[in-house]
């Protein structure tokens, strides 16, 4: 008993424990809970809320199971002693948030803190009174938190496989707006009903995702491992001909998936191929030539309102271009701003450059809405009447397959293409000797000029080429929406691209690819997330940098360039065997 | 083989880069030339109107100017732009709006309305200053050796992140600021009418101004802060404690922009979530300005700045018949963002910067 | 630590050989001068090196020497004064057009690209001498790789040339040891083909028998690429060993030039600098 209420591990567990409160405080205080807990992940069981405030106490009691390298005074590795560490944790955490709940139904809270409503307490109540049901609140901590705890001891594959078990039930679940209607569409309404009900999972359904989560773990590692023993073992033309395959089974999957997947989820593949290109665009100010652009939706605003302008008969220009008329001019046009935006700012600094160009993004939107420029650029209301170039309905025979397209689903097409064009062509910039001069330019800029790169030229090429993709992707947009707004165009929409770089990686086009899908996806599969949207976003790029700067799917050299300077500062945490290693073999 | 080549050179460098420089240049003295012109040649506007757009530009640059000493004070220890400054600015403003409309309720506020006013700045003052600390500690300080991108990028997070989670806790909704009876009317200082809120907000932000200069002149830390910011590594083996340094310098620039949101709040009523975003930057405008790193400097471009964009929009805009010239106020503080960065990055009064 | 080098690839065809009306002097310079804010870097220095010649400058430190690179390179601009190489005014150009005329440096403090791969130094080094543009790289026409080709197959010859040992290309810059992060910045200043090249204390740190190596490598790359050479160094055996001319500066003025002779008996010289180490 004595072992178990000693002083300094005391300490660290109500730290682990205050951390997870706040956690939970704050998820409750600004709405996240209660914007979820009628989104039901199990029907009749538990809520997205609800998995959302639990997984509070889950990890804090995982963290606080973790014993401290220097094992000292009072601390041991016994198995019951981390199990009622976590239980603590878990304890601390969940007694602060019935606190809240205890005062917020003596008080009405809600003149301050707007969330605290009527049906969040009887939600987190448990439906007992006050005092009971704080109590409720952090024994149910505890217990989850010595969950935790035992998932910390457990074996790491068990500890593996449980957690895809659970991830599997989440994800399958927040699916449903996906795969709910298209199973409806294609009449599979036994299967429909069997998985989903009131937009939640079904409890069966639930144990079955919980067991093909376990199996699949299970199977993947080993499976992994065989295919790549396959692979490797055979002789190189046999290897690239399974990659040549891979590839165009890659291609055939991308081409046809607005087709299996309906036109809702077409109208999200559209929007992620608009930001997609937006955030290629970035990748190469960004990414390859290190300049920080937060200005970088003016390119996005030039490219739309001269489609719009040009093409729509309702402007001040009056003169209908056909789009693809329009577009050379478009890009023309794009190339210019780009060399007038980047050309005031080449000798800035990274940080003075970044709130310069943030500077010239404001000041277009300004001119864009205001009213002084209303005869031209259509002031608040904007542009309207953009004809849509691309046909409205596509019904093609190829060979045995039929291709159905409507909507969104057939301007999926040419954004798809303009992608996989701006990937290409960034790509092979990368590896080339522009590539290279980026890269010098980005360590060390006076000694890349003073061994014959021209940092002007190449910042120059830099912005064009990232204004020419981001007016490319604002006429896109006005095609889409055959309008244009000024109100669609502000720093917002900046920051957000930035993001998608930062949380896929800079300088890494699958990394760019991943964080679009993610970051600008994932809300359309959460529509209760809108809200809190940009509160996810400033979230991210927190966390990104702290955690991992190089992004999901780092380009090589970046993540060198990252890790060296702040592996210095490192506090004393145990280092990560990854990093260790890396570190041995470099 | 090029033996004796000889280069064609004009007597100036003539690039592309230049070129648009100098375009812009022309353009913008062009711009302001003829709007002002235009402007006073028509005589529309009194010189009464000017007067009064003259105080309002004082008032608001004082409210500017606190806030651009925590830029200041900040890039002095870190060489880094605390982009989420304007947010912390936000934070206090906001939380001490409740206990401003609780006091407005109970009948404290007008019974006792100096004390109430005190209360709320230290409200605002204390919000604002805890905020940027645990900016500091969670989002800064683990990155003090990034290449300098990072923590730039960081600071941009932390802005979205403060900003929309204030939106989530307090709600969307802007909220007014009750009115102060005390303060409702004029003064007619030497035959100039100035509101009586705009009297307070100039008096108490000059207060806080002179208590910082006393401050970092006259006391330990305060020559500790001045140390710092020379050179981190020595004021270490000097023995100071650099990183309670910088957790200092940021809890006095949180303190004063706490304090600019409830004078803020006295000169335009209402405050809401996204509040931080536009001051900030100027407040940022300002600090460059007047010379980034520079106390003085901070002051004086705030009230520049200030007076810019009151008298600016009517001044260039108005006179040439520019309908809603106002929506264009932002425009112009954007616009003495971008040219003294571009063309004199070192500000008014110069700047304290590494050399390069 | 003394290492085995490879032994260096048959010499490659350097430059053209010379026409006959190239002019002796390949770089000129005529009052020189460089104020900083109070402080005078550079003063009236006169200076030149005839071509293919091994031109040292020596003094002590805060002379103003690499002040005097740099303005030579277009780093730092001149307050006054004018530089004449092989026959062109540089006064005022950037870096980058100084390199491409055939001017290429190594720095006192290294600095290379250390999170690129050495091969990728190297090859950043030839930047200035390749034609591909930006969209025919987009395109991937045939003359890419087979410029990209061509410029690493030189790329990897250079660091033959310079000793770096070939399994080498791909590590990163930054886990070189030192002796060999010299040489590297040495390959990367040879890879565009320069006229002159300009050594910033090139021995700096290295031990007798690192001097030795490199002090023979600057004397075979002379004659083999048939380069010019400036060199700051501090260490007077390899100034006195390599140098043809030497040229002391001392308080941003020149105060003496000559061979190594005349220098190390020069008394302003030895008053100002060499004291005890008269007799090296």
């Amino acid at each position: 008993m004595q072992d178990l209420l000693n002083a300094p591990r005391l300490r660290r567990l109500a730290a682990f424990g205050a951390v997870g409160g706040v956690a939970a405080l704050y998820l409750a205080m600004v709405g996240l809970v209660e914007a979820f807990k009628d989104r039901n992940v199990i029907t009749g069981v538990v809520t997205l809320g609800a998995v959302m405030l639990l997984a509070v106490p889950l990890i804090a009691g995982y963290r606080a199971a973790i014993v401290p390298r220097d094992v000292t005074e009072g601390w041991t590795r016994s198995g019951l002693q981390r199990a009622v560490n976590g239980f603590v944790a878990g304890l601390i955490a969940g007694g602060m948030l019935g606190l809240l709940v205890f005062v917020g139904r003596a008080v009405d809270l809600r003149g301050v803190l707007i969330s605290i409503s009527p049906d969040l307490l009887d939600f987190l109540s448990f439906g007992l009174p006050r005092a009971g049901a704080a109590v409720a609140i952090a024994v149910v901590g505890g217990a989850v938190g010595t969950l935790g705890a035992l998932l910390l001891i457990s074996p790491p594959r068990i500890r593996a496989v449980i957690t895809t078990g659970l991830l599997a039930v989440i994800l399958i679940s927040l699916s449903e707006p996906f795969i709910r209607p298209r199973l409806e569409q294609l009449d599979y309404t036994a299967i429909s009903d069997f998985l989903y009900q009131a937009h939640g999972l079904t409890v069966p359904a639930a144990i079955a995702a919980f067991v093909a989560g376990i199996v699949g773990s299970a199977l993947w590692a080993p499976a992994r491992a065989r295919v790549r023993q396959t692979v490797e073992a055979a002789p190189p033309e046999r290897r690239r001909s399974i990659r040549n395959w891979t590839i165009v089974a890659a291609l055939i999957g991308v081409l046809i998936l607005p087709q299996v997947s309906g036109t809702f989820f077409a109208q999200v593949l559209v929007l992620i191929g608009l930001y997609l290109l937006l955030a290629l665009g970035l990748n190469i100010v960004v990414g390859y030539a290190g300049l920080l652009d937060l200005g970088y939706v003016a390119f996005f605003a030039v490219g739309a309102y001269l489609t719009a302008l040009l093409t729509s008969p309702d402007s001040s220009l009056g003169i209908g271009l056909p789009f693809f008329v329009a577009l050379p001019i478009v890009m023309l046009g794009a190339g210019a701003t780009g060399l007038l935006i980047g050309a005031p700012v080449l000798r800035l600094r990274g940080d003075y450059l970044a709130i310069v160009t943030l500077g010239f993004g404001e000041i277009a939107r300004i001119l864009f809405e205001s009213e002084a420029l209303r005869p031209w650029l259509g002031g608040v209301q904007g542009i309207l009447g953009i004809p849509n170039p691309f046909p409205a309905r596509i019904d093609l025979d190829i060979g045995v397959a039929h291709l159905v397209a409507s909507g969104p689903q057939v301007l999926y097409y040419p954004i798809l293409a303009f992608c996989m064009l701006a990937a290409f062509a960034a790509n092979r910039l990368a590896n080339s000797r522009v590539g290279r001069a980026w890269n010098a330019m980005r360590e060390d800029e006076s000694v890349a000029e003073a061994t014959g790169v021209s940092t002007v030229n190449y910042k120059l090429l830099a912005f064009s080429l990232g204004a020419t993709t981001g007016c490319l992707s604002g006429a896109l947009f006005a095609v889409q929406l055959q309008s244009v707004f000024p109100g669609s165009f502000d720093v917002l929409v900046s920051i957000t691209v930035l993001a998608v770089i930062i949380l896929g990686g800079m300088g890494s086009i699958p990394g760019v690819v991943v964080g679009a899908i993610v970051l600008i996806g994932l809300p359309q599969l959460l529509r209760e997330f809108a809200e809190y949207r940009l509160l996810v976003y400033g979230g991210v790029l927190v966390a990104m940098m702290l955690l991992r700067p190089e992004g999901l799917i780092p380009n090589r050299s970046r993540q060198r360039e990252l890790h060296d300077a702040m592996d210095d500062e490192e506090e004393a945490e145990p280092p990560q065997p990854e990093l260790a290693a890396q570190r041995g073999s470099a | 083989m090029r033996a004796t080549d000889v280069r064609l050179r004009l007597p100036q460098r003539f690039n592309l880069v230049s070129a648009i420089l100098w375009g812009l240049r022309i353009v913008v003295v062009v711009l302001v030339l003829a709007g002002a012109w235009a402007t006073l040649s028509s005589g529309k506007l009194s010189p009464d109107t000017w007067r009064d757009l003259v105080v309002f530009g004082i008032a608001q640059g004082s409210v500017y100017a606190l806030i651009a000493l925590g830029y200041t004070l900040v890039y002095g220890v870190l060489f880094m732009i605390n982009f989420a400054h304007g947010d912390v600015f936000m934070t206090g403003a906001m939380t001490a709006f409740f206990v401003a409309r609780n006091f407005d309720e109970s009948g404290f506020l007008n019974a006792n309305p100096i004390v109430a006013l005190l209360i709320l700045f230290a409200v605002s003052m204390l919000t604002s200053m805890v905020v940027a600390i645990a900016l500091e500690r969670i989002a800064y300080r683990p990155l003090r050796r990034a290449p300098r991108l990072v923590p730039l990028i960081t600071a941009i997070g932390a802005s979205l992140f403060i900003s929309n989670s204030v939106r989530g806790i307090y709600g969307e909704q802007d909220q007014a600021y009750p009115t102060i009876n005390a303060l409702q009317g004029r003064f007619d200082i030497f035959g100039i009418p100035i509101l009586k809120t705009q009297a307070v907000v100039i008096v108490a932000a000059v207060v806080f101004m002179v208590g910082l200069v006393y401050f970092v002149e006259r006391t330990r830390t305060g020559r500790a802060m001045r140390a710092v910011s020379e050179d981190k590594d020595v004021a270490a083996l000097m023995g100071i404690n650099v990183d309670r340094i910088i957790v200092t310098t940021f809890a006095i620039g949180g303190a004063l922009a706490g304090a600019a949101g409830i004078l803020y709040a006295l000169v335009f009523n209402e405050v809401d979530w996204f509040m931080g975003f536009l001051p900030g930057i100027k407040a940022f405008t300002a600090a460059v300005l007047g010379g980034i790193g520079n106390i003085a400097g901070a002051m004086l471009g705030g009230l520049t700045l200030g007076v810019l964009e009151s008298v600016g929009p009517f001044l260039l805009l108005g006179g040439a018949g520019v309908p809603s010239p106002n929506q264009l106020r932002d425009v112009i503080a954007f616009t003495v963002l971008v040219l003294v960065l571009i063309f004199r990055p070192n500000g008014i009064l110069g700047q304290s910067e590494p050399g390069s | 630590m003394i290492e085995e080098i490879d032994q260096p690839a048959a010499p490659k065809p350097g430059p053209e050989p010379d026409p006959v009306d190239q002019p002796a002097v390949l770089l000129k310079v005529e009052r020189l001068t460089k104020r900083f804010e109070g402080l005078t870097a550079n003063r009236d220095i006169d200076f030149e090196i005839p071509r293919y010649a091994i031109v040292s400058i020596i003094g002590p430190n805060g002379a103003g020497k690499t002040t005097f690179f740099n303005q030579l390179t277009g780093l730092t601009r001149p307050t006054s004064g004018t530089i004449e190489f092989d026959g062109t005014s540089v006064v005022g150009m950037a870096p980058h057009e100084v390199a491409e005329l055939g001017i290429a440096r190594t720095y006192q403090n290294i600095r290379l690209f250390s999170d690129m791969t050495v091969l990728a130094n190297v090859m950043v080094g030839r930047h200035v001498r390749m034609k591909v543009q930006w969209y025919e790289a987009i395109l991937g026409l045939p003359k890419v790789a087979r410029e990209e080709e061509e410029v690493r197959v030189r790329s990897l010859e250079l660091l033959a040339l310079v000793g770096l040992r070939r399994r080498y290309e791909d590590e990163l810059a930054k886990n070189l040891p030192y002796g060999d992060q010299r040489r590297l910045e040495l390959a990367r200043a040879l890879a565009s083909d320069p006229k002159l090249l300009l050594l910033d204390e090139p021995t700096a740190g290295m031990n007798p028998g690192e001097t030795r190596q490199m002090t023979d490598l600057i004397a075979r790359l002379r004659k083999e690429l048939r380069l010019t050479i400036l060199l700051i160094e501090h260490d007077m055996k390899v100034v006195m060993g390599v140098s043809e001319r030497i040229t002391v500066l001392d308080y941003g003025e020149r105060i003496a030039e000559g061979s190594p002779e005349e220098i190390r008996t020069n008394p302003r010289v030895i008053e100002a600098y060499l004291g005890k180490q008269a007799t090296a």
